[in-house]
């Protein structure tokens, strides 16, 4: 076993002795005559799996020596964080930001690919009325993506981009915690391939919110979900520390809170809320859990638990969770915008100022999910009033944003039109939601294609069109090399006006009483349906455009320039890739992210590695 | 060299016209197919208010954007724009207009709902019982049960809505009504039909394999029909056969 080194080949091992202990131990039991259900014999395999992976993997082992008094090996310290140029160090636990970062963002993209396969699946059985895949596999498609999708837009930009760039945009050689910052990515692999193999498990069919009593009834795929949530939860909430002590303790010189971009501030605010709200929900499935597995009754109506009390905890966590996916599309789309703008970002304090406000009021709005739920009468009327008023910081994006653009000296590369497309999509997905805060409004569109529309507005809107523009913004700092300007504004046309044609109608296929998650409709609104499909296998289409580029460029793409785009922040200011350590000398900042137009110039030119 | 302050002339008067013939178009449209029951006559015109202040906003953000694009272009300048880091005129009327849409947004909202939800007197009330998958209709003051839900036009009916099994979600969209049935936990709405005739209902919320295909009908009456009907009850629950699902007039 010595010949074994920490890697993915033994954690694999780790894994298959982990579940096979727990469900060889369990079956054992179950023959001596104890009685023992499927759903705890996958609890128990899963957790051990998860366990033997991580030992496997080498994830512990630093801490372990710690732990124990002994000397760490620095030599093996320093190959941990990874050698450049060396394609392994990206399947290995590296604790490099950068390379965390690269392997957060390409994950999100192949998740991101997986759920989009299943949302065509879906599209596939609503092309016309009638039923071609079934009610009960459209459910399990439905969930699949709906699940996938959410930690895509968890998980893209603030674990890909973030991780990457953070450090370096604050003057940083690392994250604070860079093997917390390992293991909070490692942590991720199994339960979203036990998503992804849920069907084997019998599939679950209750939506991403898993409400009770329906989720109790499920099998067992549904307990693989509600599992794997938890575990990204884990993953979140030490993603959220180590970023929160990153930006409040490793700043460089100069780098004083008002002159960090605008990005890192989105980020920021995002942490805190994870940091707050991610153990509501990990707890609310962990209870969840419990009935099924362990035999409580926190959420069985038969035996005295309270239903809506899921509903409150979930949504607790879950209407925040929407600015955690929100909040660093709109931190990227405000920190391009500058740069294509030629100008600095307009009312930068009062953005600010509006990110936090957004992350406060984030906490007060949950039971807006639940005006037909059946909560206590009264709470409508504030929570309609505080649902309302989120809507005046997230208006003053629009204000950075348009005030930044008008006057400027616009340059429309591929970042600059998906903000564009973003301001767009955004303003349709906040009008359309002022229907569903207003709750006389909210009773006849509540479960209805309205609110699908709607939250694909926002949250493709959001948290999508910001992580293209940013990943193409930021593709030549991470990879070293420029992407075809020609294939970025054909997906972005593509990707738009296909989005737009597949989420527009579901408006008004919403207000026809159209419901959510469900395989048929009448057959009135086949023409209209047939219609969004192949809008929607069009947006498939754009995206396999995108992906060709991404990956024909990172390969054969030109070399490209420190700091082709000609922008201030510090990420700009190193080498294209950014060299192993960032900085050679840390640098002082002199003057604010955005300074274009000015007398100043970058803010700490002349002092970061060429 | 167009001044800053004749860009902003321009782009006002585009978004002037263009938000009044926005106005002109969405002002008194009906958005809900059916309106059948008081509580979606509200609801109807609370989507048109809306409709009709997205108007002014979705353009002020169109013409800002589209007229940037068109005259805002770099064109190969590598020049920076000017050095404005902001307005507090702008930024003011910005706030100050956001904050007072939001507050006249609410305080129309609270008026609609307390019309919908408030007031709890009734003339008529109903026991709606959901499992999956079917509905179940049952009159307290005549003592009968159904499976058709049969309403009088022009009073006040009280519904109190139960579940056996898992959450449902009782949905008439012409009445605009929509409340989850929540095992363990009885729930309520209030609805005056103005329109007699049949309506088709469904379940709203997600509740497993025959979600889709739980439907319900509603019946609106005059009181007199309905009394008569009450008097005669169908008969019992299990053998009455499926409702035949007929549209209404649209």
């Amino acid at each position: 076993m010595k010949a074994l080194k920490p890697g993915l080949t033994r954690a694999v091992l780790g894994a298959a002795i982990g579940a096979g202990v727990g469900v060889g131990s369990l079956a054992l039991a179950s023959t001596a005559g104890l009685l023992i259900e499927d759903g705890q014999i996958l609890g128990l395999g899963y957790l051990l799996a998860l366990i033997g992976f991580l030992f496997g993997l080498g994830a512990f082992r630093f801490w372990l020596t710690w732990a124990a008094g002994r000397e760490i090996n620095v030599a093996e310290e320093h190959a941990a964080h990874g050698t450049s140029g060396d394609w392994r160090r990206y399947i290995r636990f590296t604790t490099d930001h950068k390379v965390i970062g690269v392997q957060y963002l390409v994950s999100a993209f192949l998740l991101f690919l997986t759920a989009g396969t299943f949302a065509m699946l879906m599209r596939v059985e609503l092309a016309q009325p009638g039923l071609l895949l079934g009610k009960e596999a459209y459910n399990q498609i439905m969930s699949t993506h709906g699940a996938m999708m959410i930690t895509v837009a968890l998980i893209s930009i603030i674990g890909g981009l973030g991780n990457f760039l953070v450090p370096i945009m604050i003057g940083a050689r690392d994250m604070a915690f860079p093997k917390t910052n390992a293991l909070s990515y490692w942590l991720l692999p199994l339960p979203i391939l036990l998503v992804a193999v849920n069907p084997l498990l019998g599939g679950f069919d209750s939506g991403w919110t898993a409400y009770p009593p329906l989720s109790q009834q499920a099998n067992l795929g549904q307990q693989a979900y509600l599992m794997a949530f938890v575990t990204v939860g884990i993953s979140s909430i030490l993603s959220a520390i180590n970023f929160l002590v990153t930006v409040f303790r490793m700043r460089a010189p100069g780098m004083s809170l008002m002159r960090m971009p605008i990005f890192v501030w989105a980020l920021t605010v995002t942490a805190t809320l994870m940091l707050v709200a991610t153990s509501v929900v990990a707890g609310a499935f962990t209870m969840l859990l419990f009935d099924r597995v362990l035999g409580t009754s926190f959420f069985r109506a038969s035996r005295g638990g309270d239903v809506i009390l899921f509903q409150h905890l979930f949504w607790f966590y879950s209407h925040p969770a929407v600015y955690i996916m929100g909040l660093p599309g709109l931190g990227a789309i405000l920190e391009v915008v500058p740069v294509f703008a030629r100008k600095p970002l307009f009312a930068y304090p009062l953005a600010v100022l509006s990110f936090i406000t957004i992350g406060v009021l984030s906490f007060m709005v949950w039971a807006h999910h639940m005006f037909v739920s059946g909560m206590a009468e009264f709470f409508h009327i504030p929570i309609m009033l505080t649902t309302e008023l989120i809507s005046v910081p997230t208006g003053i994006v629009f204000l950075a944003a348009l005030g930044t653009i008008w006057m400027g000296k616009l340059h429309f590369k591929t970042p600059m039109l998906w903000v564009f497309g973003f301001i767009w999509a955004f303003l349709i997905g906040g009008i359309t939601g002022v229907y569903l805060a207003d709750v006389p409004t909210d009773i006849a569109l509540s479960d209805t294609y309205f609110v699908v529309a709607h939250f694909h507005y926002t949250i493709v809107g959001g948290t999508i069109f910001g992580l293209f523009a940013g990943t193409y913004y930021w593709f030549p700092k991470i990879t070293g090399r420029m992407y075809n300007e020609r294939l970025g504004q054909l997906h972005f046309w593509w990707f738009t006006l296909a989005f737009n044609a597949t989420f527009l109608p579901m408006f008004w296929l919403g207000i026809e009483d159209m419901r959510r998650r469900v395989a048929d409709y009448p057959a009135a609104l086949g023409g209209v349906n047939l219609f969004v499909s192949i809008a929607a296998f069009n947006i498939f289409l754009s995206v396999a455009v995108f992906v060709f580029n991404m990956v024909w460029s990172w390969r054969r793409g030109p070399k490209a320039a420190a700091n082709p785009w000609r922008a201030h922040t510090l990420e700009w200011q190193v080498a294209s890739p950014p060299p192993i350590q960032n900085f050679d000398e840390i640098p002082t900042v002199s003057a604010g992210p955005y300074e274009y137009g000015g007398p100043v110039g970058a803010p700490a030119e002349g002092r970061a590695t060429p | 060299m167009i001044s800053s302050r004749r860009h902003a002339w321009i782009a006002a008067a585009a978004w002037t016209v263009l938000s009044i013939l926005g106005i002109v178009l969405v002002a008194g449209i009906q958005v809900l197919p059916v309106i059948a029951s008081r509580e979606a006559e509200i609801e109807n015109s609370a989507f048109v208010l809306l409709t009709v202040l997205s108007v002014p906003v979705l353009m002020f953000v169109v013409v800002g954007l589209a007229y940037s694009a068109l005259r805002f272009r770099a064109n190969g300048d590598l020049e920076d724009g000017p050095p404005i880091h902001g307005s507090r005129g702008f930024q003011a009327v910005w706030l100050s207009v956001s904050f007072v849409l939001v507050i006249g947004l609410f305080g129309y909202g609270a008026i609609g709902l307390i019309d919908i939800r408030g007031a709890q007197v009734s003339d008529f009330e109903v026991q709606v019982r959901a499992e999956q998958w079917a509905w179940h209709f049952e009159y307290p003051s005549a003592g009968v049960k159904s499976k058709e839900l049969h309403i009088p036009v022009g009073e006040r009916v009280h519904l109190v809505i139960n579940s056996d099994d898992v959450i449902h979600s009782f949905w008439v969209p012409a009445f605009g009504i929509k409340q989850d049935a929540v095992p363990g936990h009885p729930t309520q709405i209030y609805v005056t039909a103005t329109v007699a005739g049949t309506y088709p209902g469904l379940c709203a919320e997600l509740c497993g394999f025959g979600h889709t295909d739980m439907h319900l009908t509603v019946v609106v009456s005059d009181r007199s029909a309905l009394e008569d009907w009450l008097n005669h009850p169908p008969p019992p629950d299990d053998s009455q056969p499926p409702p035949d699902g007929s549209e209404p007039p649209r």
